[in-house]
């Protein structure tokens, strides 16, 4: 009983500040300006009470910041760069750049 | 290595073992970048050619690899800057990407918040495994192929790279407002789509 009155009020609040704070279209621009520069002390309350009744906007930043660990990690990685994206260096270019090397210029 | 084998390098013109040596791999760094192959070969062959010529500086200090990727970095930001010196930001009417709207849109009433067609879900996946899967590579290309070039070399520069907002707006001839926007779009875009063609595919058969 009392549980089912908590989840009740819980779910009161939620209501309220889902109609009260920043919508997701506009949370999700925050979100990304965050990846930019400092947010205000507002922008940082308001993105973290919408996270509290939004899954959606926190799995968003989640998977900004997953996009951006990767690439930063791909940047990096010396070996093996996508084979499957690009065979590489045509034979034609290839022979290109050696007759304009010996050529010495 | 000394003065005498810097010589010898140069006077035997083994320069051309470097293309076999390290083509490939900066043709791959710069078709990520550059997302066209003829501009990426362009660019290589301007990274030889400034090699060439700076030899005797580079001296064999660190590896020749290194070097030459510090060299391509700048061929690569200069060919940007000449289609931005070419081709200056237009009037207002610059498309900054999709702004896709329909993500928000919902008919009962809770327009601007998710549309349960699009809202995100959950992924199951660490940069360590994606990194090393090759078909995601494949599918991030795909997903960065529509947006317009400005934004899609935006947002490499600023996530692959990690240039400084600044650097890629004097690059790019934009605002930091205009850049925000672009970035925004790009993620907005790129977030769906992967998950579109790749999370959730993903999600039964290869994550394990």
């Amino acid at each position: 009983m009392k549980i089912a009155l908590y989840e009740k009020a819980k779910h009161a609040v939620r209501f309220w500040l889902l109609r009260r704070l920043p919508a997701c279209k506009e949370t999700v621009e925050i979100v990304s300006q965050s990846f930019e520069r400092q947010l205000s002390l507002r922008e940082r309350i308001t993105v973290k009470l919408h996270f509290w009744i939004c899954v959606w906007c926190q799995w968003y930043m989640e998977h900004l910041r997953l996009l951006r660990q990767t690439l930063r990690a791909k940047s990096t990685e010396t070996s093996d760069m996508d084979s499957s994206l690009s065979p590489g260096l045509s034979i034609d270019a290839r022979e290109r750049i050696k007759r304009r090397l010996s050529s010495g210029e | 290595m000394s003065e005498a084998q810097v010589t010898a390098k140069t006077a035997v013109g083994d320069f051309s073992i470097w293309v076999d040596q390290y083509g490939d791999y900066l043709f791959k760094y710069a078709v990520f970048r550059l997302r066209d192959s003829a501009a990426a070969e362009d660019v290589v062959q301007e990274t030889f050619l400034a090699a060439l010529r700076g030899y005797e500086r580079f001296q064999g200090r660190g590896s020749e690899r290194t070097w030459l990727v510090g060299i391509l970095k700048h061929k690569i930001t200069d060919h940007y800057r000449k289609i931005t010196r070419e081709a200056p930001l237009g009037q207002g009417e610059e498309d900054e990407g999709p702004e896709h709207a329909e993500f928000f849109t919902r008919s009962d009433g809770w327009d601007n918040h998710w549309n349960n067609n699009y809202a995100p879900t959950e992924w199951h996946a660490t940069p360590d495994q994606l990194v090393e899967q090759s078909d995601f590579w494949r599918v991030f290309h795909d997903c960065l192929a529509p947006l317009p070039p400005r934004t899609a070399t935006a947002f490499t520069f600023r996530e692959v790279d990690g240039l400084k907002s600044e650097e890629i707006c004097e690059i790019l001839g934009v605002s930091t407002n205009n850049l925000w926007v672009m970035l925004h779009r790009a993620r907005l875009h790129l977030r769906n789509c992967l998950e579109m063609k790749w999370f959730k595919l993903s999600a039964g058969t290869r994550q394990k």
